[in-house]
């Protein structure tokens, strides 16, 4: 028996991400930790950045190793992005202060629709049918890449059509919440725990 | 393209069991919190509300436990209001496991709660719960179970709500609420016509086609049920096929 592949939360400190834990612990072989301090994160099988809290202050809990978080991902660590999490692979956020890790060149930008945030169920329109249908999100800001190559797929907010899951490498991001997007949601992380540990 | 309309379950949670009664009185004991949760998931519900009427210290500290069981085993937003008065308060609920706080009393006496919490939490997770009941020819806001009368148009306080940082409303007609004689649609559509965030009705749910007036008719974005479905009045199924049936958009339940 091999050693157990080692999933790793960075731990901004804001908010909630028991569900998240409990979706990504596929269980045998698979360790899920939590980690607060970003070089130590990247002793990891595969890195997830969670989406609660707000940019700067996460880019904050960033900054003494987003040079090095920046290096491993674009190395080829398996990544995967949530929300906020999602939005730190960019460059900058028009949110606040701060830099992302700057693995995927855009920026971050408030959604243009009347109703922001953008809270509820939304379609995420792809061709890959690893993505669920509809998903659940909680957001008042979007990513915006420099080229449109990285996109996987779009959501429409009001008439704001956005990039919802963007790649790059091994790093993907997802602007929603796949741990509160019920059974569809669970099924996308765990096909990316499966894909590591493969 | 647009959001899904949202069906959201609310659960009275006393001294961490979910209880069933006329608000206060007459409670019953009706399962546990986390079980329940689960079982509205499997059933299509998109959204989970715990709503703590415990009095006490004691009951609170169970409220925290019950909502970290659940974060662990229930993948769809939950929500947890009763008894939230500071930031801390706020803390100690979303890392239980909470995905938003709703806020009553204390952001009609402490507005600027609502504005402290989302700075440092978000927006998306401040939900500013509003008891309204009828006052003439508008609605006037209630606070502490609605037994105190606050000085505050319900309409206007839910603008302030939302300017103040407010991401989401949860608008309470108490005139309806336990009446099953349906949503207050004049109170919903005059709230959901001037805030530019999500509102979600609540009291007076008697039947599934009393969701889809309260979208319909009432622009809600998403409409509260508790007893109607506790007791199989109807059914989350039922309810979304009617939402379905009147051209609302809904999630499919997986």
């Amino acid at each position: 028996m091999t050693r157990k592949t080692v999933i790793t939360i960075f731990d901004y400190g804001a908010g909630n991400i028991h569900s998240l834990v409990k979706a990504l612990d596929t269980g045998d072989g698979v360790e899920v930790r939590l980690e607060t301090d970003p070089v130590a994160a990247l002793r990891t099988d595969a890195l997830v950045l969670p989406g609660v809290g707000a940019f700067s202050n996460a880019s904050a809990r960033l900054s003494t190793g987003a040079h090095k978080m920046r290096e491993e991902i674009l190395a080829g660590l398996p990544t995967l992005g949530i929300c906020l999490g999602m939005q730190l692979l960019f460059d900058s956020s028009e949110e606040g202060e701060g830099s992302g890790l700057g693995v995927i060149p855009g920026r971050v930008r408030r959604l243009r629709a009347t109703r922001v945030p953008q809270i509820g169920w939304n379609e995420i329109e792809s061709l890959d049918e690893s993505l669920p249908e509809v998903a659940y999100f909680a957001n008042s800001y979007v990513c915006e890449p420099d080229s449109d190559d990285c996109i996987v797929a779009y959501s429409t907010h009001e008439r704001d059509r956005f990039a919802s899951v963007v790649s790059a490498g091994n790093a993907i991001g997802v602007q929603f919440h796949p741990e509160k997007s019920s059974s569809a949601g669970v099924t996308f992380v765990r096909d990316f725990v499966n894909g590591v540990c493969r | 393209m647009t959001l899904t309309r949202r069906l959201v379950v609310c659960l009275d949670v006393k001294d961490g069991r979910v209880v069933k009664g006329t608000r206060f009185l007459n409670l019953r004991d009706v399962g546990d919190p986390t079980e329940l949760a689960s079982h509205y998931e499997a059933d299509g519900a998109d959204e989970i509300v715990f709503l703590d009427i415990s009095a006490s210290v004691e009951g609170r500290s169970t409220l925290l436990d019950v909502v970290q069981r659940t974060a662990e085993r229930l993948f769809i937003p939950l929500t947890v209001g009763g008894g939230i008065r500071t930031v801390a308060d706020v803390t100690n609920v979303l890392r239980a496991g909470a995905d938003k706080v709703a806020i009553n009393s204390a952001a009609v006496t402490n507005p600027h709660l609502l504005t402290e919490a989302s700075e440092v939490f978000g927006a998306q997770c401040v939900v500013s719960s509003i008891d309204a009941r009828r006052s003439g020819a508008t609605w006037r806001v209630f606070t502490h179970g609605g037994r105190i009368a606050a000085d505050l148009n319900a309409i206007q306080w839910a603008r302030t709500s939302a300017s103040l940082g407010a991401g989401e409303i949860l608008l309470t007609s108490m005139d309806r609420d336990g009446s099953r004689d349906g949503y207050d649609i004049e109170l919903t559509r005059a709230v959901a016509d001037v805030v530019n965030v999500p509102v979600v009705a609540s009291g007076g749910a008697g039947s599934a086609s009393d969701v889809v007036a309260a979208m319909d008719l009432g622009h809600a974005d998403a409409a509260l049920v508790a007893g109607i479905l506790h007791d199989s009045t109807t059914s989350v199924g039922e309810i979304k096929s009617q939402m379905r049936a009147a051209s609302l958009r809904v999630r499919y339940a997986a």
